[in-house]
């Protein structure tokens, strides 16, 4: 494992200070009322706040934010391939997620570890099925997506944000890549997640405990990403993708309103 | 993946063929290719198994150590894999250039592990907060014929199957804790992995879709889900990769068939691993790399 | 004229047929047209096709491809061939800019064999170019053989803009020293180009 050299690490058996608090009991996902803790219903989504256009130097950015969970996305390009790689008639797109250092509860390392690196990988596959990549060729574009706070389906609005940078920066695609989780629990599905209702190895053991996530191009009906984790049977994993992808629906209009407002701002300052 | 490169025409034989139900090497899109398993074949090791399968080769190793247990985890073992993407199986992966793909490998397995019923980790505790075993699975590529992910998953289930962990007796004393370790080298314990999953990839050809793609049926599949099935029928992990997307009907059409092969595929791997084990005296060893 | 109606990719805009055509930041698919941009719907009339397009206020993905005139800087001159970054592409000047290469045998379509790349090209240098090929994964393939490519704009060693004097030859206002160049002999359009 490289380490970061910048900083003084400490001694190699030290503990983190928060492995002595003690463990939280886990709490119930919702109450009486089929209520969950902040108050959602088992199939509401946090509310959306979309807005493009927000780093001025990038072609393309987009910031999305679901109550706690902050996304910021560049997009960069189409420009020169720098690294010595193979000659392709396809341009090529690439995603580099990173969660900011702050923005879980556990302080994160400055280097992308593994999960960040998983999930780069699937931002790329989430988005390589919408793009003209024919339209520049031996080119690249470059997609940054930094997650400022965490508080549940990273991925998903990682997903959505970078497709709506993408839109912004005027790289061609089929459609808009729009991303929802959702958590199983039991019978039921908690959709949008928050932090605490995420699923855990951990904690969770019994058998539909887990969490899916999907990736939709909604105009034409096509599923460019989908992962589970914890053990599902397959009735219940039919149920949450079709699920996720009802609400992957809904958001493009989202999408499209805020991608057609900063077109609309655009014209005004230019006439 | 490794490529190997297939021109307009061939490529349409294949997507005509798995629409017909036919495969290039006269499969049906349901079918794995002829599958040898054979375990303990490394004796340096705690339990390892080889798979060929057509000529996807692979080793995997499991060295068990006795280690501190994590924080987050007091009453837990802990498993790691590792996949090696050696250069032997092609050029491309020297120096570096395995390394992504060894990574998603590592990933997958761990996600597919990373689930409480596949494998008890509270076994693997030895004294709760301190002492624990941590299972090391290396996985090497020792050749490359398409399906990297079934074939590793599968060897990665027998080896562990395979693994023996030497019994240790824990005496407290005037508050120190001494580990015995039994003198009987056959005093072992096993792990019990009827429930770990074993990863089946479904790759997208053309309308229809198949199972253990050979490499040029990966050439022409754009889109690809893998899912990680239980004995019992359920994913603990589940993933798509590649560039192309999949249609929403489609998605179920392939989870039905990917519990149908998951299924049949633990079925038969246990019943396998089951008589193998019976039958300790071997007759001969395969040997690696025919 | 109305709010122009405003499109996002993936959006439905019209049924293809024989009198429909899809134009720029549009695609086909299942016989419909759709949108693959963010932009303004713009509609042409043509005789007898309608020409469909979206619009982007400002530019969109620009890239150089074959057959179109580029700008680049020199950056690097050896006896084979000088390296250069794009910086335009047409009348667009690029964020990012793009490596490029023009080989010795394609600085001029006559006595290629008796270039000598020293006496084309010099570091700093602006040229007109046209884009041959994509060349390998480092650069483009740029060519100045025709009359109207080639070096456009040239310092001297004094550090002063010279001025053509042939094709072969740029003179030095201060000094009144002619230094050899590959001159383009600048057409009226690109003159326009230029001053953008």
């Amino acid at each position: 494992m490289p380490t970061d050299t910048r900083r003084i690490t400490g001694p190699e058996s030290s503990v983190s200070p928060y492995s002595f608090c003690k463990i939280q009991e886990p709490q119930p996902l919702f109450n009486s009322q089929d209520l969950r803790k902040d108050g959602r219903k088992c199939d509401q989504v946090r509310p959306i706040f979309l807005k493009t256009g927000v780093v001025s130097k990038a072609q393309g950015s987009a910031y999305l934010e679901q109550d706690g969970t902050k996304v910021i996305c560049a997009v960069y390009g189409p420009r020169a391939v720098i690294k010595k790689e193979e000659f392709s008639m396809k341009g090529q797109l690439r995603c580099d997620f990173k969660y900011t250092t702050f923005s879980c509860k556990y302080r994160r390392q400055y280097q992308q570890d593994n999960e960040e690196k998983d999930y780069s990988v699937q931002l790329l596959e989430a988005l390589e099925p919408a793009v003209l990549l024919h339209k520049f060729p031996k080119a690249q574009v470059n997609i940054y997506v930094t997650v400022l706070q965490n508080d549940g389906s990273a991925l998903a609005a990682s997903i959505t944000c970078s497709s709506v940078a993408l839109c912004d920066a005027g790289i061609e695609m089929y459609d808009l890549v729009t991303g929802c989780s959702t958590r199983l629990a039991g019978d039921r599905l908690l959709l949008d997640p928050c932090k605490h209702e995420e699923y855990s190895s951990k904690e969770h053991s019994e058998v539909n405990n887990g969490s899916v996530t999907v990736g939709l191009m909604p105009s034409l009906n096509q599923i460019s990403a989908v992962t589970s984790s914890g053990e599902i049977q397959f009735e219940h994993l039919k149920k949450a993708i079709n699920k996720c992808s009802e609400i992957c629906v809904q958001l493009y209009p989202v999408c499209q309103q805020s991608l057609s407002k900063s077109v609309k701002e655009n014209i005004k300052e230019n006439t | 993946m490794v490529d190997v490169q297939l021109s307009d025409a061939e490529k349409t034989y294949i997507i005509h063929g798995a629409q017909d139900n036919l495969r290039e090497d006269g499969r049906g899109c349901e079918d794995y290719r002829h599958l040898e398993i054979e375990t303990s074949v490394v004796s340096t090791t705690s339990g390892s198994a080889k798979i060929r399968l057509a000529n996807t080769e692979i080793l995997v190793g499991v060295k068990v150590e006795l280690g501190e247990t994590s924080p987050e985890n007091p009453d837990k073992g802990r498993i790691e894999f590792f996949v090696d993407c050696s250069a032997n199986a092609t050029p491309e992966f020297e120096g570096r250039g395995g390394e992504d793909l060894a990574n998603e490998i590592s990933n997958m397995l761990a996600r597919a592990y990373d689930c409480p019923s596949c494998l008890d980790m509270r076994k693997l505790c030895v004294v709760e907060g301190k002492k624990c075993w941590i299972v090391y699975v290396d996985v090497l590529l020792l050749e490359c014929g398409g399906s990297l992910f079934d074939a590793s998953s599968i060897a990665v289930k027998a080896a562990l199957y395979n693994t023996s962990i030497p019994r240790l007796t824990v005496t407290h004393d005037e508050g120190h804790t001494e580990l015995e370790l039994s003198d009987d080298p056959y005093d072992v314990q096993r792990l019990d992995v009827y429930n770990s999953p074993c990863i089946v990839t479904l790759s997208k050809i053309g309308h229809s879709h198949v199972v253990d793609a050979s490499q040029k049926e990966e050439a022409c599949c754009l889109a690809r889900l893998m899912l990680a099935v239980t004995d019992k029928g359920c994913v603990t992990a589940m993933k798509k990769e590649g560039s192309g997307s999949f249609d929403v009907s489609s998605i179920e059409d392939m989870l039905e068939t990917g519990k149908k092969v998951g299924q049949s595929l633990n079925k038969s791997l246990m019943e396998v691993l089951v008589s193998e084990d019976r039958n300790m005296k071997k007759k001969y060893m395969t040997g690696y790399l025919r | 004229m109305a709010a122009p109606s405003v499109c996002v990719p993936g959006q439905r805009l019209c049924g293809k047929d024989s009198n429909v055509q899809p134009g720029r930041g549009t695609y086909e698919r299942n016989g419909f047209i759709y949108a693959s941009l963010t932009g303004c719907l713009m509609t042409e009339k043509g005789e007898d096709m309608t020409l469909v397009e979206v619009v982007r206020s400002t530019e969109t993905t620009l890239v150089p491809s074959v057959d179109c005139l580029v700008t680049a800087r020199v950056t690097n001159v050896n006896p084979r061939f000088c390296k250069c970054n794009i910086i335009k592409v047409g009348s667009k000047p690029l964020t990012d800019s793009f490596r490029g290469m023009i080989r010795k045998e394609d600085v001029r379509s006559t006595e290629k064999d008796k270039v000598e790349m020293y006496k084309c090209f010099r570091p700093g240098d602006i040229v007109i170019a046209r884009v041959i090929s994509l060349g390998d994964a480092q650069s483009y393939l740029l060519t100045t053989a025709e009359n109207e490519l080639g070096v456009v704009l040239a310092t001297s060693e004094e550090g002063v803009t010279m001025v053509p004097v042939s094709w072969c030859k740029m003179r030095c206002p201060k000094t009144l020293n002619d230094e050899f160049r590959k001159v383009a002999k600048v057409q009226p359009s690109f003159i326009e180009q230029c001053d953008t």
